[in-house]
């Protein structure tokens, strides 16, 4: 492990039972990933890509091994601590959105925020900014229902940015759109990769986001098969 | 906390529909409430009104052991000085004195024992409702001393008619002789309760305290208070006041148990109404809570992975079961102010059911009282509440992962 890693992962090992079946989902991964990168784990389904992804972020606990995000051992944490360390550090983005749909783009965004405990004004005046960078300013007092599912999923990369966590985590993210709406919210993430050097690791079947990504993880039957740069 | 409100309130609406349905079964068992604790109320005081206006009176002083024994020679002390000072009592309306001894009537076709009662016409008119039930004949018109009220059914039994001759008979107080006087019927009472209508007989009290060699004595002074609510008072410093020098004051509570225990009764009604409503809206809440909860396993795994704690969870679930509460409530309050002010207006019939040694002469009237909607809509809102720990357990325990899974 570097004091450049964001994510280090040793011997990652994950089996859980499917209809009193032992089912090996990941085989152990040992996987380091710097800050700033840019990175698409991919591979077929069943391939162990979801399972590896919650095992980094905390959502679930490898059955051996360990998982440090700056230098942390989260999967040795539990409880609030756990809960507090994803609300500070990980953003998520979910395939199929997932705004809350009773509140409003900018409530969506500033929950994670009100979970921080940032006063009023600011979470405001971040929200404002964060939806300046995605291109839906204008729509901060919409609800999700009115907004088309490219403009959910720009909400929903504002709402894992807001907080400026060190990494974001995308599950999928353009499963649910068209090319041409999918492509533009990756050069979107991309640029604000760039911008702001957050760390982005997405679990992907999509051909885009390997064309976009600097490093891309394949993955088969819960193992590493290859980890090429694809830029230095 | 004020985020997981208003995330709390909009979520409840979310499905208009179920939580209309929901919040009007909940409202209907808390209207049902209010309405039965007003009908209870209006049954209590109707039965009150109708166990003491009819002759009973709301206190009763007597010598002591009057009441045990019956005994003709325990006399209220100081009768005179007793009802002068109850008149001037401000809690107290009426007063009338009684005489009361077993008696012995004789009439042509045949003899009855009977509670003979000598009262003051006058008095005895504005504290019961003897004037009223007079069926045949007059209440004691003029100033015959030979007149006789008996009750309908005794009449009946001795096949008496207006203006027919009896002798009562009674046994004197101190010496025991035997008083024979001849009456004559003058009116004919039905009070529509067995035990008077067959068994009592009523003469003036002069001549009854001259039949019984009382002098100026009697058994009995009966009283009225201005407000019926004195009565159920045994705090009240009257009772003490005026159980003194060989007198014991009793409230028609302790004269008439029977009707404390109608009123016990129907207390424990509204407690056993309250445990059946309770578990009714115990399932429709846990129902209607699950329901939605489990609607939305996949959006509470996302509130979790962007860092909610499980605490914060809870929270929401029962800020929502809060919600559901606070609606249930606000449909209740409408139904129940709405359907009891309808029966306060228009009243419930039971007139001429006996009960308790009681007849119901008057329409019972609901009675609506501020605690009704006050102390009931709490209790929905921590019942509710207090149903509302389970599923918001169930939610705090997510497993993130496999409801992440498991919804895509």
């Amino acid at each position: 492990m570097t004091n450049n890693d964001i994510i280090h992962t040793e011997a990652i090992v994950k089996n859980y039972k499917d209809n009193g079946v032992v089912v090996a989902a990941v085989r152990g991964i040992d996987l380091a990933v710097k800050a700033g990168e840019f990175t698409a784990v991919v591979g077929p389904s069943g391939s162990g890509k979801t399972t590896f992804l919650n095992i980094i972020s905390g959502l679930d606990t490898p059955s051996s091994g360990s998982v440090r995000l700056k230098g942390k051992l989260v999967s040795a944490m539990k409880g609030k601590e756990l809960s507090d360390f994803r609300r500070d550090h990980i953003g998520f983005i979910f395939q199929a959105y997932n705004l809350i749909p009773v509140l409003t783009v900018e409530e969506n965004i500033e929950y994670i925020m009100m979970l921080q405990g940032v006063p009023r004004a600011r979470r405001h005046a971040r929200v404002m900014e964060i939806l300046e960078d995605v291109g839906m300013a204008e729509y901060a007092g919409r609800l999700p229902s009115k907004l088309s599912g490219g403009q959910q999923q720009r909400v929903a990369i504002a709402r894992a940015m807001v907080s400026r966590p060190d990494l974001i985590l995308a599950d999928e993210p353009t499963a649910n759109l068209d090319s041409a709406t999918g492509a533009a919210l990756l050069d979107m993430m991309r640029e604000l990769n760039q911008k702001t050097g957050m760390t982005f690791l997405f679990s992907t079947h999509d051909a885009m986001i390997m064309e976009r990504a600097d490093r891309v993880i394949t993955l088969k039957d819960g193992v590493v098969v290859s980890d090429h740069y694809a830029r230095p | 906390m004020l985020f997981y409100i208003k995330l709390a309130w909009r979520n409840i609406f979310r499905n208009k529909r179920r939580t209309i349905i929901a919040g009007t079964a909940i409202g209907i068992g808390l209207a049902s409430l209010i309405f039965t604790g007003a009908m209870m109320k209006g049954m209590e005081t109707n039965m009150m009104q109708a166990a003491t206006a009819s002759f009973l009176g709301e206190g009763q002083v007597h010598g002591v052991g009057f009441r045990e024994t019956q005994a003709v020679e325990t006399v209220v002390t100081y009768a005179d000085d007793v009802m002068a000072k109850l008149r001037m009592e401000p809690l107290v309306d009426k007063v009338t004195a009684r005489t009361l001894s077993m008696a012995m009537i004789t009439a042509p076709s045949g003899v009855n024992g009977v509670l003979l009662v000598g009262v003051n016409p006058e008095t005895e008119k504005d504290l019961s409702q003897m004037d009223d039930t007079i069926q045949k004949g007059v209440y004691f018109e003029g100033h015959n001393g030979r007149d006789i009220i008996l009750g309908s059914k005794l009449a009946e039994i001795l096949e008496l008619g207006l203006g027919d001759r009896v002798v009562v008979t009674v046994a004197q107080a101190h010496s025991g002789d035997l008083s024979q006087e001849m009456f004559r019927v003058s009116g004919i009472f039905h009070f529509n309760l067995k035990e008077m209508d067959s068994g009592f007989a009523f003469i003036r009290i002069s001549k009854a305290q001259q039949m019984l060699g009382l002098g100026n004595a009697v058994h009995q002074v009966a009283f009225r208070f201005k407000q019926i609510k004195n009565s159920i008072d045994p705090a009240l410093p009257l009772w003490k006041s005026y159980s003194v020098k060989g007198n014991e004051a009793v409230s028609w509570m302790e004269i008439l148990p029977q009707m404390k225990a109608v009123a016990d009764m129907n207390s424990m009604s509204v407690i056993m109404l309250v445990v059946i409503l309770g578990a009714v809206v115990t399932f429709g809440i846990i129902n209607t809570l699950f329901m939605s909860l489990y609607e939305r396993m996949f959006e509470f795994a996302v509130l979790r992975a962007v860092g909610t704690r499980a605490g914060g969870l809870r929270k929401l679930i029962l800020f929502e079961a809060g919600a559901l509460a606070v609606v249930s409530i606000g449909i209740g309050l409408i139904l129940g102010f709405i359907l009891t002010a309808i029966f306060v207006k228009v009243g419930i019939d039971y007139r001429g059911l006996e009960f308790a040694g009681t007849t119901i002469k008057d329409m019972i009237y609901p009675e609506m009282e501020l605690w009704q909607f006050i102390v009931f809509p709490i209790g929905v809102f921590f019942f509710t509440m207090v149903v509302g720990i389970y599923p918001a357990w169930v939610a705090g325990r997510l497993n993130v992962a496999d409801a992440l899974r498991k919804s895509l």
